[in-house]
This record gives structure tokens, sequence and C-alpha cells, in this order.
């Protein structure tokens, strides 16, 4: 928290190194959010870019009150869920990325279980009702506390737990019924 | 098709999106021009003051700018191990001296006016109230300054001239004080929104350090318009405290060079050491 508020101060008095130093922080985390919400890592790219610009205009009046990437990964999802609406239409699974991440394995056979399971789980992800998938994931990726999630997505703390419980709940349904064919 | 037995832990570690360099390059160029595009506010440095009704004499002159150099350096704090990773951690150096209720330490200064004048250096005494600063000429104390932040008053004592003086502080100089000498941590955020070049590690009384530098000259308002300016700041890697700040500014046909060491962290302070000592037959200026 000190290192958040020293980053923002920083950012207030025009300083290029802390803009750097926060890019760099949460970029990897929230391109992830964007891209498994909207399945898509050009939309995702978009999302990025969109969160940082708006986050940038404001900063002279923002006030911190939690983390600085829990506050960006709220913006993430809420910008995602815009253009989910928007669109209308929800692709399937980001497949390009179990692509992109079957390359970090270290041996053939674990690399083609490991994309094969992620691929699996990703499809069955873009299966979820879109607030449970946001749940899902702004919890285990962004590391999200419930309460925050609630704020997020505009709903009592007990149904934020509940979309988190349903979708963990679906997921394992789904990839277990898999599992047998 | 095997089962996938832990979701959460593979959702958590495994369905990372990594940017790649022309992603990253591309976004954040774009972020950066939307941020030079906006406002931001100025860093507002202090002039350490104390003020002309009591800085007549040369003396009080070198108080002014011993006060100028440990602005300087003392700001520098928070930059150890910053953005640039240099092994002593800025955040925990930050909140080590923020914990910090006392510190003593040493000044050896140089100033271009004060010729031979000078002290040899200064020993300083700074509590979260109150700040005692005396000037030593070899072994012996040529002039001491009290500053009590909490009733505003300020009292220097001559040993040379036999005199002294006692007054309030005004505002400006309550603030700019306050601000130098009670709380470093005031100092270190108004130097964090510069830049730094990081000179890497050497080894001081013994003691592996991490060293930082600043040239910028406008990182310093002083008493003249500041045209040179280097400043240093050398932090233990064991004990992550500053163990040597170093400063040299220079404007105006002004030059002021000095170092801050002997430093002892967290000091116990007896309050008594902050009552100003008068001895008998020293006139009031």
């Amino acid at each position: 928290m000190l290192d958040d508020r020293i980053l923002l101060w920083r950012l207030k008095r025009g300083s290029p190194r802390a803009l750097r130093r926060l890019y760099g922080k949460v970029e990897a985390d929230l391109l992830t959010l964007a891209t498994n919400l909207l399945g898509r890592s050009d939309r995702a790219e978009d999302v990025l870019q969109d969160v940082f610009i708006r986050f940038i205009e404001s900063i002279e009046t923002f006030e911190l009150t939690g983390s600085l990437k829990g506050y960006l990964a709220k913006c993430v999802a809420n910008r995602s869920r815009d253009l989910m609406r928007r669109d209308r239409s929800r692709p399937t699974g980001p497949l390009e990325l179990a692509e992109r991440l079957a390359a970090q394995q270290p041996g053939p056979l674990q690399r083609a279980m490991a994309s094969e399971q992620r691929q699996r789980l990703s499809e069955a992800l873009g299966r979820l009702p879109y607030e449970q998938q946001e749940a899902v994931l702004l919890h285990l990726q962004t590391g999200l506390k419930f309460r925050e999630i609630a704020e997020v997505q505009d709903i009592s703390l007990k149904t934020a737990e509940s979309r988190y419980r349903y979708g963990i709940d679906k997921l394992r349904s789904m990839l277990n019924g898999q599992a047998d064919k | 098709m095997e089962p996938i037995e832990n979701i959460e832990a593979i959702i958590r570690k495994k369905l990372h999106a990594k940017a790649d360099v022309t992603l990253h390059d591309r976004v954040l160029a774009r972020v950066r021009r939307a941020y030079q595009h906006e406002e931001h506010t100025t860093s507002a440095l202090c002039e350490p003051a104390v003020r002309r009704s009591i800085m007549k004499s040369p003396i009080t002159k070198l108080a002014v700018a011993a006060a100028i150099i440990a602005a300087v350096v003392l700001g520098l704090f928070e930059f150890i191990g910053g953005d640039g990773g240099s092994g002593v951690v800025w955040a925990e150096v930050a909140e080590r001296l923020e914990a910090s209720e006392a510190v003593i330490y040493r000044v050896t200064l140089s100033h271009s006016t004060l010729g031979d004048n000078a002290p040899d250096y200064s020993m300083s005494y700074l509590s979260a109230t109150r700040s005692r600063q005396d000037a030593y000429k070899g072994a012996e104390v040529t002039q001491s300054i009290y500053c009590d932040f909490e009733n505003e008053t300020v009292a220097w004592v001559g040993h040379e001239m036999k005199r002294y003086s006692q007054q309030a502080m005004d505002e400006q100089t309550r603030r700019e004080q306050h601000g130098a000498w009670s709380n470093p941590t005031k100092w270190v955020q108004e130097f964090l929104s510069r830049d730094y070049t990081e000179l890497g590690q050497k080894t001081i009384d013994d003691e592996l350090c991490d060293g930082i530098e600043i040239t910028d000259p406008t990182f310093v308002t002083a008493t003249f318009a500041v045209e040179t300016l280097v400043a240093r700041v050398w932090v233990s890697v064991e004990t992550g405290y500053p163990v040597l700040l170093e400063g040299d500014m220079s404007g105006g046909g002004i030059r002021i060079s000095g170092t801050l060491d002997q430093f002892q962290w967290d000091a116990e302070l007896d309050e008594s050491l902050f009552e100003p000592e008068i001895p008998e037959g020293y006139e009031e200026t």
C-alpha cells in the first residue's frame, strides 16, 4: 500500500518513471483479465489502453482507497462488461491464449497436456454466464475480495460469493463431464 | 480426457496472458502521450529557512546552508532501491525512517562566502518536535541553534560572541522548519517525483552501501538560484539505514558542499538536550 501511495504521489507530479513502473507492475494481470473476459486479445489491448488513459486523465483528483491494481482491475471489468453488452456477442474460448501458454511448458508431453487442459478450461470459462465468469476471474486472477467484486457488480456480498461458487461448480461439472468422454 | 483436479489453481496460475513487446510498447506509448498532455502538480520544494530576523550573522548563514544540504540529502532517502532495484528496498527504508523517533548525525560543510568562519562540523539532534544543532571548531562548540516546533520558538546561542537570541517562529519558518527537520517522510515524498542515477555499491566505513545520485538543479530551491547540483545518498545494504549523504550545489557565485554522516537512527534523546543553554553574562541580540 505504501508502494501504491508513493507511486500515485509521483504520478500526480508528472513522473514518467512512475508511469512506466505502474504499467509494468499491472500490465500482465490486467491483460490476462481482459483477455479472459473478452476472449479476444485485440479487444483486451483496447480495454487496457482505455482504462489506463482514463485513469491518467483523472489522476489529479484520484483518491486511492485500496490497491492501485485492484482499482484498475475493477475498471477493466467494467470496461469489458460495457464492450460485451455493446457487442451482444460472446466469443467462445480464448484459444490463442491457450496456444501462447503452451510454449511456456518444459517438455513436449507436459506441454501437450497442459495446453489441452488450459484450452478446455478457457472454453469452459467462456460458456459460463458472464457475471459468474467475471466473479471467478476477478477473485482468482486479480485477487479481488468478494466485497470488492460485489462493488464492481453492484450486488450484495452474498450474491458475489454465490456467483463465484456457482461458477467454480459449473466449471468442475463441465470439465469432469468431459473427462469420461 | 484427463480430469482437471484443481481448477482454481490453474485459473490463478496458468491462464495468464503475456503482452508481447510490440503490444507493450504500443499501449505504453499511447498512455504516455496521454500522460504528457495532462497537467501535473509541480514539486514544491521548501527552502529550509532560519529567517532574516535571526540570521544576520555568518554563523546563522552557515546554519541555513546546513539546512539546505540536509534538505537535499534527506529528501533523497526514499529513492533508495526504487525503480531500479538497487538491492535496498526503498519502501522498507521509508518505513524504517518513519519509525525512527529521533536521529543524531554529523554535518560537515563548506560555504564559499563563509571562509574561515565556517566551523569544522556540526552535530544535529532531531526529534519529532524539537531540534538542536551544535557547531564545532576543534573540540569547542561555537554556536547552538534550538528549534521548538510545539511552542514555535527559535533560540540561537553564539559562544564566540557571547550573544544569544530567543524569539517566536514566524509562520513560514515554522512550516519550513517543521517540514525540513521533524518529518523526513515529507521530504522523501517531495523528492520522489524526480529521476535519479544509480551509482552501484561501495564500502563506506566497512559497510557495503548502495548509492544513488541526482543532478537536476531544479531539485532544490535555495536562498540563491541553484545552477548546478550533485546530491548523493548511500544506504547500508545490511541495515537499510542511510550511512552517508553528500551534496554540492552552486549558483550566483555561491557554492555549498557538505556531507551528513555518523548517523544514529532511532536514537533515544533526553528532552533536556533541547533546552537552550545560555551561559551567564551572554548578551541578548
